[in-house]
């Protein structure tokens, strides 16, 4: 709606608090142009959510000209209830009946200039998804915006009229703007009004006294409510004339309820979507076609490869080919990201890194723009793909209505962890990338539960830490020949929800203490999801991710590059000497620290190569096995390590690993372990940090969050490498979780005790 | 009785909200009242959907507990 009247690209869902925050833009068809303000979409005026008090104080303290209110015409009654708190304020307004399709689809009739009449204000019909009325409304706006309006309640025949009537009178004698609305919220004990207007709250306090109601007693904030209810229901529901239909007839939507929702089988369909959606972006076996049918790979059909240097590679057809089939039919995601790195981001890098290479710059300007500027941009951008696809199928659960019931069903397991059915959301979105997940958490209501999930969403590992997982596992297995890859990236998995949920407990049984808030969702009918809404969105997300992909990760990655290629005397090092650099140095200095995760000290010479590819892991979690690859490589050059047999630069990672190992003998399995657990849990790279601050809006919760994250994965990392090197050191860790989860139960109970006591 | 336990698909009338201040509220400017109208349309394990107006609600099991209906 908004979107379409200024031009923007906004996003909008079907759930209330998509829009959370308001918004500026400006409609330019009209006489002269009119600024708009996009507010939170609300139910009302009472403050229960952050968005409804950003609303009030914005209608109430800056004065708007005039107040379009959109009103969902399918549920006319209940959207009225807002209508009659505006109508309290003197400010001009218009009614935009939206969604007039749906009532129409389904048979009934609003009549729009009958309401009108008895509301005493203009009503324009629209609908928001297919631009209908947009420009009628406009028209109307900016001629109402021209008058004035006087407050108007709609409780004048209710019993407690003469004391609002008193109030106001009280309040417009201290020149306070909106007297009629402010009387009323003072009458119904509103925490806001109470607090800026004590002086008169003696009069409704005495009123109240005096005042009993046989079925409300003198709860004045009830018998508000049911008087507007009443007289919407009296005076202009009647605009409404309903197709005749069996008073519980099912809607469409309430019958997939019935299913979706239902109490044994919503569980197990909603796992279901959820693993198609992960299928249909990740797998490279489509329908497990390949695996089922035993389907060959593109290198066993000789007529496709052509002789490069000697060796036989796919030919460029052949490489198209490849991004949809290779023993195995892709998946669309797959393919799509297929398309995007191996042929466009891909080739089109090749050839500018080319052109560098025989542009007959300096040495270090070449390292610098191909190793520094183009690896790590490009890396940045090949996450692209997976990020927009996963995303798309996202946006389309929730534009359907579909994720309000996911909400819904898994609200009483999240309970007992001490977060809301809505946290759920984000943490999946975790699996794809933090980044998403961390802004989608502001549709969760309360401050506490949000920072909570904001700081466990890392734990849920994201697509750039699964090459870490894998390379590291399969490198365990071919060097030490133990357990089975597929088994420890698997555990990983589960052991980063079982920290999410153990953080979870921890954090809201001390620091984040707070009652869970009450899951009250209204579910919206399905409807489908609108392509064009669905591509805005994806077109907005993609212009944010390529921005930082050219600010914030292109400065850091010169950052890492210069500080690998220059020595403290700032002297410019080849990649043979990297042992020498700042960095190594640096990591060098630092490596006793990680020695309780078995990947410091105890491992000579070469042990800094394991920090620094945690280090480099922070501006992006796919950096770690590329540094290993980088490292590996200048450890063979300067003759180090004996890489024969081995392929450092394998897209896999796995040789690149095993080098390391080869470099640092003294390493062993649960150090490797502990190495993977660190990485995944520890502080994300930087777009999720970035994205983390601007989501937490406050400097020393952000602080406390990185030192969250940094705290959590030593221990974890800890535990790990000592409890997997000698196994008795479990007990000592037992000891140490039982102390203190004892100590957080006592101190609870202590502080329950002096709180009751204060009361 | 508290509509956790009411009869499902059967119009009922809302008696009383026994919630803080605030929820209350928030319960009212979604339709939820006392003397309105609600009517339950599925409950399971605590948590109900009911209708009311026009809009379909989903409340926790806290909170279905606390609202009474007839």
């Amino acid at each position: 709606m908004f979107n379409s009247l200024t031009g923007s690209t906004a996003h909008v869902g079907n759930w209330p608090g998509v829009t959370v925050d308001k918004r500026d833009g400006v409609y330019k068809k009209c006489a002269e142009p009119i600024s708009i303000v996009d507010l939170p979409g609300i139910y009302s005026l009472s403050p229960y959510t952050p968005e409804e008090v950003i609303a009030r104080n914005y209608l109430s303290d800056e004065k708007p000209d005039c107040v379009i209110n959109i009103v969902d015409a399918t549920n006319l009654e209940r959207n009225l209830y807002l209508t009659t708190q505006i109508l309290e304020m003197d400010v001009p307004m218009v009614i935009a009946l939206n969604m007039m399709d749906a009532v129409e689809k389904n048979g009934d009739k609003i009549d729009a200039n009958e309401l009108e009449k008895r509301l005493g204000i203009p009503v324009v019909k629209i609908s928001a998804l297919r631009e209908q009325g947009l420009t009628e409304l406009m028209d109307k706006a900016y001629n109402e915006s021209k008058k004035r309006r006087c407050g108007v309640t709609v409780l004048q025949d209710s019993e407690i009229a003469h004391l609002i009537e008193d109030v106001k009178t009280a309040l417009s004698g201290e020149n306070v703007a909106n007297p009629l609305f402010h009387a009323v919220k003072l009458v119904e004990n509103d925490e806001l009004e109470v607090e800026a207007h004590k002086e008169v709250l003696g009069v409704v306090n005495a009123f109240k006294a005096t005042f009993n109601d046989k079925i409300f007693g003198n709860d004045f904030e009830a018998l508000i409510a049911d008087g507007r209810y009443k007289y919407i229901s009296r005076h202009f529901a009647p605009v409404l004339t309903r197709k005749d239909r069996a008073k519980f007839g099912m809607t469409k939507s309430d019958k997939a309820d019935k299913v979706l929702t239902h109490k044994i089988w919503g569980i197990p369909i909603f796992l279901l979507i959820l693993f198609a959606i992960f299928h249909l972006t990740f797998s490279e076996d489509f329908l497990f076609l390949g695996a089922i049918f035993n389907l060959p790979s593109l290198e066993d059909f000789p007529k496709f490869l052509v002789e490069v240097d000697g060796e036989m590679t796919l030919g460029y057809g052949a490489r198209w080919l490849q991004c949809i089939y290779d023993g195995g039919v892709m998946s669309p995601g797959v393919i799509i990201n297929n398309i995007w790195n191996n042929m466009i981001v891909g080739e089109l890098f090749g050839w500018i890194r080319g052109l560098v290479e025989e542009s007959g710059m300096q040495p270090w300007a070449i390292g610098l723009i191909n190793d520094g500027m183009i690896e790590g941009v490009g890396a940045v951008l090949s996450f692209l793909p997976p990020i927009l696809v996963l995303f798309m199928f996202f946006s389309i659960l929730e534009d359907s209505g579909y994720m309000a019931r996911i909400a819904f069903i898994l609200d009483r397991m999240f309970r007992r962890f001490g977060l809301s059915g809505r946290a759920f959301m984000p943490m999946i979105m975790g699996f794809g990338c933090s980044v998403p997940a961390m802004i989608n958490t502001r549709t969760l209501a309360d401050e506490k539960e949000r920072t909570a999930t904001i700081r466990v969403i890392p734990f849920f590992s994201c697509g750039a830490k699964l090459p870490i997982l894998t390379a590291v596992a399969g490198a365990m297995v071919g060097a030490f020949g133990v357990g089975n890859a597929d088994i420890i990236t698997f555990a990983m998995y589960v052991l980063g929800i079982a920290a999410a949920i153990l953080s979870v407990l921890l954090m809201r049984s001390t620091s984040l203490k707070g009652e869970t808030p009450p899951f009250i969702m209204e579910l919206p009918a399905y409807h489908a999801p609108q392509f064009k809404n669905l591509m805005l969105h994806l077109w907005d997300k993609t212009k944010h991710f390529v921005k930082k992909a050219f600010t914030i990760i292109l400065a850091s990655t010169i950052v890492i590059w210069v500080l690998t290629h220059f020595s403290f005397g700032w002297q410019y090092l080849d990649d043979e000497f990297i042992n020498e650099s700042i960095l190594a140095n640096v990591a060098m200095l630092v490596q006793p620290v990680f020695t309780p995760l078995g990947f410091g000290s105890q491992l000579g010479e070469f042990g800094w190569v394991f920090v620094v590819a945690a280090i480099s892991g922070l501006i992006a979690k796919e950096n770690v096995i590329g540094t290993f690859a980088t490292l590996a490589s200048c450890l063979a050059a300067g003759g180090h390590i004996d890489i024969n047999g081995l392929d450092i630069m394998a897209e896999n990672g796995i040789d690149a690993v095993r080098a390391m190992i080869m470099a640092n003998p003294a390493i062993t399995g649960a150090a490797l372990v502990a190495f993977i657990a660190f990485n995944m849990t520890t502080i994300p790279c930087f777009a999720a940090v970035g994205t983390a601050k601007a989501e937490l809006q406050n400097k020393k919760r952000f602080n406390y969050t990185l030192l969250f994250w940094a705290a959590a994965s030593y221990v974890i990392g800890a535990t790990i490498y000592t409890v997997g090197a000698w196994w008795w050191t479990c007990f000592i860790w037992a000891v140490i979780a039982a102390g203190t989860v004892t100590f957080i139960v006592l101190r609870n109970k202590k502080l329950a005790k002096k709180e009751s006591l204060t009361l | 009785m508290p509509i956790v336990l009411a009869p499902q698909n059967k119009e009922l009338q809302i008696i009383r909200i026994a919630a803080d201040d605030k929820t209350k509220k928030h319960l009212e400017s979604l339709g939820i009242t006392a003397n309105g109208n609600v009517t339950v349309l599925s409950s399971s394990g605590g948590s109900v959907v009911c209708k009311i107006k026009d809009g379909r609600i989903a409340l926790d099991s806290n909170l279905s507990t606390k609202i009474f209906v007839r």
